[in-house]
């Protein structure tokens, strides 16, 4: 799935710390970026917890529920070790393989 | 609870470890592939070793540690359990037990035994397998530091194999497990060790509290090789989503070498603010009973999605596990108070941890709760029960003796009584009774030090370890026991280049046998050595003067002079028994526990010592009988049969003896009377009974006593603690009406009758 060439495409970029403090932020920001196509840039996390997974999920799910491409791209080391052990697959998450 | 009590828990079950590690070992000697039996052998040592951790007992941390790394190598099968391999394994164990014993009860172990063996163990580790002892002994591997980490910087050739075992919960909570990691393996390949299923279900609070799932997660992944899976099946879309919630469960495969003690630790702050279940995957299966679900508090989803089932899901895996091993589903509180004391050292963690863990075990061993009771509180039932039987047949007595003998609502109710007091007599002895295993297990280690000291190569054989006796009888065997196995290895075998001369494999066998006969327990020691030279202990006999030159005796009887005191017939006094304690102690202190002890030996092909002893030293059954206006009791064990004499077979014999023929046979007729000094008159043989006895020698007497009045089931009480030691009599007795009936020491009177005095130190011998 590819959003790239689409017009309406929302831009969200992570932010570094994705802990406790961060997941009622996101999630506000998700909530609006609703209806419309969406790429999530994870190239700067450092730090996601449980709760920020689950949130990401439940964005990818209610997209894919919408019709609306959902993608994360970019994703540094650690979100995507995070997500390894969190038994999260990389195709839940619809995240864009690592071109750079 | 305080330290000291957690501490002594902590060397019981050490003791248990260190019986499991042998009994392991010997079926691994045995040619017992069973990866379980590797697997219980080094959670043994991984048990002392963690325990001893807790206790900061440095040197049996440090040897335990070496003992580890080399069985690792065994599990994981880098290392074949040879002979050679297996015989510094068991060595081993026997300096984890010094360690053990010297870290309870003080004292040391020799350094440069332990030394030795730490070189041994870690060339065995590091792959030198030993092609004789002598080779390994005095070349320590000069790697050998290189390995002292189990396992952890092998990558090279290490195939673990996975092994599945169910019950890895040795060391517990309290006992602080020491980790170690498989992680440099590599990770296609898994350790060998336990697989958990783990269910995890944070609640909200989890995330609140400051707990992390990727933490404990990346933790667990730490213990071995995880593989997660995430189920978001409950997750609401996104409008509907708290973002503060916690909607995710956490499937995980844990496949590691700790216990689940280890992965539950590392819950342990969490364990509250979750929902979570380890279950021991294949064999352990899981019950209900295993699951600690925390009920409340999970969020519901607005989707009504239905929630995972962990359990059942788990349950459902291992059905067929299951169903080869059902699994007891007790109430919780229950296996905590039962296991738990079985498995002392769990005490403290029983609350939170104990219940799956003490479930899996008693799966996989098979073996029922039990409890462990300190030994004086049942010698005091025991005592009680005692009294009871006296009181009850004191009760009895006079309800006989008085009116309402007539009622037979009495009778039928004293008759209940006494069924009752019977089957709470031999309920309370059942108790006592335990299988003489342990000690049997103490004689391999015998059998080994005994055969290292005089250079032979021995093999201990047992059989009938199951078999129950009386604990006052099995903490009495010990000594007895070794010294005729350090009698049979030193004396009875040959070396091994006479054995092969004979034509016999180099190496000896000693087997050791037990089992119950007619109300005793028969005892064997057997070697397959040369049998007893008799020529050389009958010179031997005449040199002391034991007997004359000329004096004709049986194979039998030569056979029987070894028993006598100051009698050894080795050339040189040996280490092991050469040490003034001959065979005449070992009969007196088996006489003292009311036993009797024979040897049969054939030339060329061995010898077998005979113990026979009661099974219990608090109770026997007697015969009743009157001598000179006396009640004495006359233990059961040791009539074979009572005749009324009759003229023709009383026959004269010396200045005042009298020999009774029983078909055909003489026998020396023993007047109980007069050697125990109850009358001076001859007793007239025709007014008496006779009672024909066997005697230590193989021979037969007949005690003549005045009347036989019955035959009872008395309870022991020991005239040398309440009283004084009282030549030709064992022990006493209180009967029905109250009296005190003494118990004939049936093998002191005999003796008594041929050397015309009873002697102090005959009145050892029993009661059996």
């Amino acid at each position: 799935m590819s959003v790239e060439s689409q017009t309406g495409t929302g831009q969200l970029q992570l932010a570094e710390n994705l802990d406790l403090t961060a997941v009622t932020p996101l999630h506000k920001s998700l909530l609006s970026s609703r209806g419309s196509a969406l790429v999530i840039d994870a190239s700067a996390v450092e730090r996601i917890g449980g709760q920020s997974v689950q949130l990401l999920l439940s964005a990818s799910k209610s997209w894919a529920d919408d019709g609306v491409p959902f993608e994360i791209v970019n994703a540094s080391n650690n979100f995507l070790s995070a997500l390894a052990l969190l038994g999260v697959g990389p195709d839940s998450l619809h995240v864009k393989e690592q071109t750079q | 609870m305080d330290m000291n009590e957690i501490k002594a828990i902590f060397f019981q079950e050490c003791e248990e470890q260190l019986a499991e590690l042998e009994t392991g070992l010997l079926a691994i000697n045995d040619g017992d592939d069973d990866p379980e039996t590797v697997n219980a052998v080094f959670r043994a040592v991984h048990s002392i070793k963690g325990g001893a951790g807790a206790f900061a007992l440095d040197d049996l941390v440090s040897f335990a540690h070496v003992f580890e790394t080399t069985l690792d190598c065994v599990r994981s099968k880098q290392l074949e359990p040879t002979r050679d391999v297996v015989k510094v394994l068991l060595k081993s164990a026997d300096v984890l037990a010094d360690l053990t014993n010297a870290a309870r009860d003080g004292g040391s172990v020799e350094k440069s035994r332990c030394e030795a063996l730490v070189a041994d163990l870690e060339a065995l580790a590091n792959g030198q397998v030993p092609v004789s002892d002598d080779a390994v002994a005095d070349e320590p591997a000069p790697e050998a530091e290189s390995k002292a980490e189990p396992a952890d910087d092998d990558e090279s050739d290490f195939k673990p194999v996975p092994v599945q075992f169910d019950d890895l919960q040795e060391s517990d909570a309290e006992f602080e497990p020491v980790p170690f990691s498989f992680d440099e393996f590599g990770t296609d390949q898994a350790p060998a060790g336990n697989r958990f299923k783990i269910a995890f279900k944070p609640k909200p609070d989890l995330y609140l509290k400051g707990n992390e799932t990727l933490l404990l997660l990346r933790e667990l992944d730490q213990l071995g090789t995880l593989e997660v899976d995430c189920d978001w099946s409950e997750l609401p879309a996104l409008d509907a989503l708290d973002p503060e919630g916690a909607y995710l469960t956490w499937n995980a495969t844990l496949t590691t070498a700790e216990d689940e003690d280890a992965v539950r630790s590392v819950f342990e702050f969490a364990e509250w603010d979750c929902e979570l279940e380890i279950t021991a995957d294949e064999d352990a299966a899981p019950t209900a009973g295993e699951a600690e679900p925390v009920e409340d508090g999970a969020p519901e989803t607005d989707e009504g999605a239905s929630p995972p089932e962990p359990a059942e899901t788990a349950a459902a895996d291992d059905a067929e596990d299951a169903a080869a091993a059902p699994v007891e589903t007790l109430e919780l509180p229950n296996v905590i108070e039962l296991q738990q004391a079985a498995n002392a050292n769990k005490q403290d963690a029983a609350e939170n941890t104990a219940a799956p863990k003490t479930q899996a075990r008693a799966s996989a061993t098979g073996a029922g709760s039990t409890i462990r009771v300190e030994l004086g509180r049942i010698d005091r039932l025991i005592n009680l029960v005692g009294e009871l039987v006296i009181n009850q047949a004191m009760l009895a007595q006079s309800v006989t003796e008085s009116a309402t003998a007539g009622s037979s609502a009495v009778t039928m109710g004293l008759e209940d009584l006494q069924q009752l007091t019977r089957e709470i007599q031999d309920s309370v002895m059942a108790i006592r009774a335990q299988p003489v295993k342990p000690i049997f297990q103490r004689m391999s280690r015998t059998v080994r030090e005994a055969a290292e000291m005089v250079g032979k190569n021995v093999r201990l054989v047992t059989e009938g370890e199951g078999t129950e006796v009386d604990k006052t009888v099995i903490d009495k065997l010990s000594e007895p026991l070794t010294h005729m196995i350090r009698n049979a290895v030193d004396h009875g075998l040959e070396t091994p280049e006479d054995r092969q001369a004979a034509g016999k494999p180099a190496e000896g066998i000693v087997k050791l046998s037990a089992k119950h006969r007619s109300g005793r327990i028969v005892l064997e020691i057997a070697d397959d050595g040369a049998g007893i030279d008799r020529e050389r202990v009958r010179q031997k006999a005449v040199d002391r003067g034991l007997i004359s030159a000329e004096a004709t005796l049986s194979d039998e009887e030569i056979d029987n002079l070894i028993f006598q005191p100051g009698f050894s017939t080795a050339e040189q006094l040996s280490d092991i028994s050469g040490r003034g304690v001959g065979m005449d102690v070992v009969k007196r202190s088996i006489q003292a526990l009311g036993g009797r002890v024979s040897i049969t030996s054939t030339p060329g092909k061995g010898s077998v010592f005979t113990m026979s002893l009661p099974l219990t030293l608090a109770v026997l059954d007697g015969m009743v009988v009157s001598v000179a206006d006396q009640t004495l009791v006359v233990p059961l064990t040791s009539i074979i049969e009572t005749l009324k004499p009759e003229n023709e077979h009383i026959h004269g014999f010396g200045a005042s003896g009298q020999l009774i023929s029983i078909r055909d046979s003489f026998k020396p007729l023993v007047d109980v009377g007069q050697i125990l000094n109850f009358s001076n008159a001859p007793t007239d043989p025709l007014a008496g009974v006779a009672l024909l006895v066997d005697s230590e020698d193989g021979g037969q007497s007949a005690l003549l006593v005045d009347a036989i009045q019955g035959q009872r089931q008395v309870v022991i009480k020991s005239l040398e603690a309440n009283y004084a030691n009282v030549p030709g009599i064992a022990a006493a007795t209180i009967l029905g009406d109250g009296q005190v009936a003494l118990i004939v020491d049936v093998e002191a009177v005999v003796s008594a009758s041929r050397n015309g005095a009873l002697k102090s130190e005959m009145s050892l011998a029993a009661v059996g």
